[in-house]
């Protein structure tokens, strides 16, 4: 590691040439892969929301190449699943794939069923694993939904798990796992449908690089690999070294819901720039124990939240894989609810809720140890916008069950630019699609009247978090249940650097006549014709204090009607003429007496 | 006589079609504060050519084919006008939302794109309409009459309008279009139902604003064109390229400039579609255009143009998608400027930054530092020094050395030419993944479709791009180096007419279905006796948007027939659902019943009567050679023979390594390529390996 890190400083010991050629290959190979999967997969999980991802591990099961896909899934976990492959099946055939979803072995969360085919060359060696990871839409739980947050333990949670199981043998199919999984999952053409489309995806992987290596030679991709690792690393180093050196610790919390403590579970996370050694350090281990409900992390989901703060906090042009992984140290604990999980904790919702409550005090944390660095806390999920919506279309006299996509903002205020608007939550990136009003209008018996954004919901800043949104739809012809499970209602997202918190979240019941009937931040709601739900999911946090936000942009946002005239006054300290202009003066004065530090009215 | 002229970010590009059907090709440089004066300086120089008054050749013609990037130019500098968005209430933000999505997962850097249109001149209108056409609150026509006095106020100089479901009951756009008439009078507008009629509310708003605030701006550039054309001594017709890959009249076009967004690019795979039947008889092509900053990709699929209603306005996910049927045409920035370093960690790179046409690459001697692809093919001997663009700029070898010498070599620890070489290797896999990308989606695999390489640079590397995708056979056409004029040349007048039809397999309403084609029909046979008076022979081509149950994206089935007469015709269709289905996806699912969501009639008026497109011999100007030293990967320096691609008699070979010029382009052949000329003037290369 200390020769990589030399060899940056001086002209590169490595072959640059070919770093630049076959880093393109190997991530042709999984944007190939990813293609294949969201082009063949039936359900909306993958062809909307792209709750799925691909990736190649070298032979030692370390992580070369990523399709771009939401964080949360591939940071670490691919390569825990693959080392659990190896283990279970120690002799590996060409013909071979593995169905995976044990988040005691790797696995993010059950409802991530993952393919891994392991890549055997003519000699019978196995060389890499291509992998395929995609979100069902169902997992054969114990309810209609794959996020089960209240279960106590796996086996009331209810879903199939298969720690690397072999489904294919020499490229034929074990229809004994098939038909077990028809008898337990629901829709099940639909589960087979994505199944088919994530074999497709693994096996097009394969043939890829099985083509690659008869161009270019096992041995030279093997060579590859470790230069394309010592390069990343040494990339990372470059990075790390010209950061301060510090340590700060933060804690977010997850509202309560049954299950947790009545405070909700609240996560310290402490990080660590050491610049000296090229090194940062997440720790994780000052925390409560697994908890008797779905919100536990798995190990995979919890290295990953907690690099995706520190990723998410640096120079975004280091490649993400195994070598620049080697410089970020994550610290966890066995039977720690953000740890290592015993079976049977339940890990049901390990992806979203309290993973995010990894991330965001770890990106916060970043920046308060450097100015120019780190985010803001990104807003938390699911609330009714983006909840399971379940009834009878009396229109085809068919039941329905589907999540809808209709928004969830949320993005945090960054180092110098405003929050990106539809970051979702902060382990998936903004890279989920939304729902189209008319497509669901169209599918589902429903009307949506709103979808907007809320105002005054940033979180204000030097650059501000996005606003939250405000979407109300009801039943059509009919009744429907609506199940959410939404955090931030309590602990909305914070901000950073004197930047302010984003607006929490909120959900009611509009009635026939317009009354309003608040709502649980967990549950599932029935809706009568002619009622409606109304969410409004979280803002993001801010970056910086408000008052040092430019005040064009202060105005901007109030000429879009999105923050008062009111708030730039009282939080921003920017005065605005009732002819959207601003006053120079009064604003001087607002901001004189309101000092460098931040708003009046935090 | 025939006139095409395609206005690109650098060049001008002008094919002249004489009576004969002989064609001539003519670059000038684009002159972007009034890209008027570029087109007609392209017809002083054939004007020159002929030694002929510019005004006598152009009284000479009959059609006026333009191209232009006017209306994509001014969309992305912001150059158009303040336009007003009026939209159902509770929807206001549609434009801020798009349709979600992101790139660059950890990249905290880029800000949230604002809405085309800014919120603060963005409506909301009270009214709603519901799926099956129900009105569920009427229009509040004081609503709008308010907007409208805000609008007057604000400045508004143009305005587009998007209700919920106005695909299916257009009654409350149609009269808040009625009420603008009246008190907005002389401020045009965009109703989005007319212009896009497709479901998905954003992809119909973002079309509907982005053509309305176009309207005031093409308006004028198409009034201009006609008026200085006419001066000019032009007495014809004029007609401009449109995304579709279709042309229409000048003055159409003005009247919904969206069509223009994608003219010029959606051109090239009209010509490539052409030079692969008549050089290689072939019915699938990747047809690529390289220019001097982006590298243009499309397709031809079966003998048809695969289109897409996702075309970014900028980069994907950070601009908006003009929702808007278009030539699928995959753009990247790679081409003969992109610039080639080494960063810190050692690893080299080629693009996306481009040394652009100013500076340009080093050799041009215009300041430019940063070493180029161009560069690279200097500095192995394949471009010619002397004879660059017909030898009118001479080119710097020893500037391009050097800037390849400190900035590649040295620090890649490689000798000139291998760190030359290695510039074309990356480039030549940037252009490779983007090609790969879009045959993916298109389901085409690369090695059942030839490679037609189109723009001057695309000789530089295109056998090796065939190599690895497999392709065996490349086609170069003569008139390649202005593949978009040619395609324009060769194009036909055509409308595109879409109606939303919801119904299923299961289910299936033929009246109401028969009732939509014969309505598409009507409006197609109204063109065919209108604007295509005249035309040499005219046809129309229906289609149906379908997907399977659960399935949120559609894909174009073709009707065999114009309408359902029976339920065979409905078995017909779902045959070549699964077929189309499995062609672009890989898999298909027979048993399924199948979703059609909107119902298409594409009316085509032929407007030439030869199909060819052939170059007039020419004497070669300026010198020629026989041979030069070039540098190729597997042999090092050797002596490659050199060719003028003009002088080659049709059936005539060569074999790499080889090099074959002329004043337009360098066609690189390394050791192990053959290549033949054709009939059409083509070189068509067996690419070897």
């Amino acid at each position: 590691m200390a020769t990589a890190a030399k060899q940056v400083a001086g002209a590169s010991g490595f072959d640059g040439v070919r770093l630049a050629l076959l880093s393109n290959r190997f991530e042709g190979i999984c944007r190939k892969m990813a293609n294949t999967l969201l082009r063949t997969a039936r359900s909306g999980v993958i062809n909307i929301a792209h709750d799925f991802s691909c990736s190649i591990l070298t032979a030692d099961c370390d992580l070369l190449a990523v399709a771009e896909s939401l964080p949360i899934h591939v940071l670490v976990g691919p390569d825990q699943m693959a080392r659990t492959m190896k283990e279970f099946h120690p002799v590996l055939k060409r013909g071979d794939a593995f169905l995976h979803n044990s988040p005691y072995h790797g696995c993010s969360h059950p409802a991530d069923h993952t393919i891994l085919v392991p890549v055997i060359d003519d000699e019978g060696r196995h060389r890499f694993t291509v992998l395929a990871k995609a979100h069902q839409a169902d997992c054969g739980n114990s309810i209609p939904t794959t996020y089960n947050g209240t279960a106590r333990d796996v086996y009331e949670e209810g879903a199939l798990i298969f720690p690397a199981v072999r489904v294919q043998r020499d490229y034929k199919m074990n229809d004994d796992i098939v038909r077990m999984c028809q008898m337990r999952i629901r829709v099940p053409e639909q589960w087979w449908g994505d199944f088919l489309a994530m074999i497709g995806s693994a096996r097009i992987g394969e043939r890829e690089i099985l083509a690659l290596a008869n161009e270019i030679g096992w041995d030279t991709l093997s060579e590859f690999a470790t230069q394309w690792f010592d390069y990343s690393e040494a990339r990372m180093v470059e990075v790390i070294k010209a950061l301060p050196k510090g340590r700060v610790t933060r804690t977010s919390t997850h509202d309560p819901i049954p299950g947790t403590p009545p405070g909700g579970i609240p996560v310290n996370a402490t990080v660590e720039i050491k610049p000296e050694a090229g090194i940062i350090e997440v720790d994780l281990r000052d925390n409560i124990d697994s908890q008797p409900c779905g919100l536990n992390m798995s190990e995979a989901c919890a290295r990953s939240a907690a690099m995706i703060g520190v990723y998410n906090s640096i120079d975004h042009r280091v490649p993400k894989n195994a070598g620049s992984h080697r410089r970020l140290k994550v610290h966890l604990r066995e039977g720690c609810v953000v740890g290592i999980p015993k079976h049977p904790t339940s890990c049901s919702v390990a992806t979203t809720n309290v993973a995010d409550r990894i991330s965001n005090p770890v990106q916060a944390a970043m920046a308060e140890i450097k100015d120019g660095i780190g985010l803001a806390e990104c807003g938390a999920i699911f609330p009714p916008s983006v909840g399971v919506i379940s009834g009878v279309d009396e229109r085809y006299g068919r039941r329905y069950v589907n999540q809808l996509l209709l928004g969830s903002t949320g993005g945090a205020g960054a180092p110098s630019c405003d929050a990106w608007m539809t970051i979702c939550h902060v382990g998936n990136a903004g890279m989920i699609r939304m729902d189209s009003i008319e497509i669901d209008e169209l599918r589902f018996p429903m009307v949506i009247t709103a979808r907007v954004l809320q105002p005054d919901s940033e979180g204000a800043g030097t650059f501000r978090g996005a606003l939250a949104s405000f979407v109300e739809y009801g039943p059509l012809g009919g009744t429907m249940e609506v199940a959410y499970v939404s955090d931030g209602s309590i602990n909305a997202a914070q901000g950073t650097r004197g930047g302010l918190k984003g607006g929490a979240s909120n959900q009611y019941k509009l009635d026939r006549d317009g009354g309003q009937q608040p709502l649980p931040a967990t549950g599932v709601i029935p809706l009568n014709e002619g009622e409606r739900i109304v969410a409004i999911s979280t803002g993001g946090g801010g970056y910086g204090p408000p008052t040092l936000r430019e005040p064009e942009r202060v105005l901007a946002d109030v000429r879009s009607g999105w923050v008062t005239p009111e708030r730039a006054r009282d939080v921003y300290g920017v005065a605005i003429t009732p002819g959207f202009e601003i006053d120079q003066d009064a604003t001087n004065r607002l901001r004189g007496s309101m000092g460098p530090s931040g708003a009046r009215s935090a | 006589m025939r006139f095409a002229v395609d206005t690109g970010g650098t060049f001008t590009d002008l094919i002249v079609e004489d009576d004969d059907g002989a064609l001539r090709m003519y670059k000038a440089e684009t002159t972007p504060d009034d890209p008027i004066r570029g087109v007609l300086d392209s017809v002083q120089i054939a004007a020159d050519d002929r030694g002929i008054d510019r005004r006598a050749l152009l009284a000479k013609g009959d059609l006026f084919i333009h191209g232009t990037t006017h209306a994509i130019n001014a969309v992305i500098t912001g150059n158009t006008a303040k336009t007003a968005f009026l939209v159902t209430k509770g929807h206001g933000d549609m434009l801020v939302f798009r349709e979600g999505g992101r790139i660059e997962p950890f990249n905290f850097t880029v800000p949230y794109p604002d809405p085309y249109v800014p919120r603060w001149l963005t409506y909301e209108i009270p009214e709603r309409v519901l799926y099956d056409g129900r009105v569920m609150t009427a229009l509040d026509e004081g609503a709008v009459i308010e907007a409208i006095g805000k609008m007057k106020a604000e400045g508004v100089k143009a305005v587009a309008v998007c209700l919920l479901w106005s695909i299916v009951n257009p009654a409350h756009e149609l009269r808040i279009g009625a009420l603008l008439e009246q008190h907005m009078p002389g401020v045009p507008y965009t109703l989005a139902h007319v212009l896009n009629p497709t479901i998905r509310e954003y992809r119909r708003a973002s079309a509907a604003t982005i053509d309305a605030s176009l309207k005031p701006l093409m308006g004028a550039y198409m009034r201009t064109l006609a008026s200085r054309l006419k001066e000019a001594g032009f007495a014809g017709r004029t007609l401009v390229v449109t995304s579709q890959a279709g042309v229409i009249d000048a003055e159409h076009g003005a009247e919904a400039p969206i069509h223009l967004l994608n003219s010029g690019p959606s051109m090239a795979p009209v010509a490539g579609r052409f030079f692969a039947r008549v050089d290689e008889a072939a019915e699938n092509a990747i047809v690529a255009d390289t220019g001097g900053t982006t590298y243009d990709v499309s397709l031809v699929r079966k003998g048809r143009i695969p289109w897409t209603r996702e075309t970014w306005l900028g980069t994907p996910f950070r601009s908006p998608v003009t929702g808007f049927p278009s030539v699928d045409v995959k753009s990247i920035g790679a081409g003969g400027g992109s610039i080639a370093s080494v960063d810190r960690g050692g690893m080299l790179h080629v693009g996306p930054k481009s040394a652009g046409a100013v500076p340009g690459p080093v050799a041009y001697g215009r300041g430019g530092t940063e070493p180029t692809v161009t560069d690279a093919s200097l500095v192995l001997g394949h471009l010619d020094a002397d004879f660059f663009l017909g030898g009118t700029m001479k080119l710097d070898v020893e500037g391009a050395r050097r800037a390849i010498r400190d900035r590649v070599a040295t620090p890649l620890g490689l000798g000139i030419e291998q760190a030359a070489d290695a510039i074309l290797k990356v480039a030549t896999e940037n252009m490779v993944q983007a090609i790969m990308s879009i045959t993916v989606n298109q389901g085409i695999d690369p090695a059942e479709a030839i490679l037609i390489g189109g723009g001057g640079a695309a000789g530089l590397n295109s056998v090796w791009i065939a190599r690895r995708l497999g392709c065996k056979q490349l086609v170069v056409p003569e008139v390649g180096a202005a593949l978009s004029a040619a395609g324009a040349l060769m194009s036909d007048l055509t409308a595109h007419h879409t109606a939303h039809f919801f119904t299923t397999s299961e289910r299936f309403d033929r009246t109401g279905v028969n009732k939509t084609l014969a309505e598409l029909e009507a409006r197609c046979r109204a063109f065919i006796t209108g604007p295509g008076q005249g035309s040499k022979q005219s046809r129309i081509e229906f289609s149906v948007e379908a997907r399977y149950p659960n399935q949120v994206w559609e894909i174009e089935v073709p009707l065999r027939q114009p309408r359902f007469e029976s339920d065979a015709a409905l078995g017909a269709v779902l045959e070549d659902f699964h077929k189309a289905h499995e062609d672009i996806f890989a898999v298909s699912d027979p048993g399924s019943s199948i979703e059609a969501v909107s119902w298409s009639a594409r009316v085509s008026c032929t407007l030439r009567a030869s199909e060819d497109a052939k170059l007039a011999p020419s004497s070669p100007k300026g010198h020629t050679a026989d041979r030069r030293r070039a540098f190729f990967a597997e042999t090092g320096f050797v002596e490659a023979t050199v060719k003028r691609f003009e002088m080659m008699k049709v059936d005539e070979t060569i074999a790499g390594p080889a090099l074959v010029e002329s004043a337009f382009t360098t066609v690189v052949l390394p050791p192990g390529a053959t290549a033949i000329r054709r009939a059409s003037g083509s070189l068509s290369v067996d690419v070897g390996s």
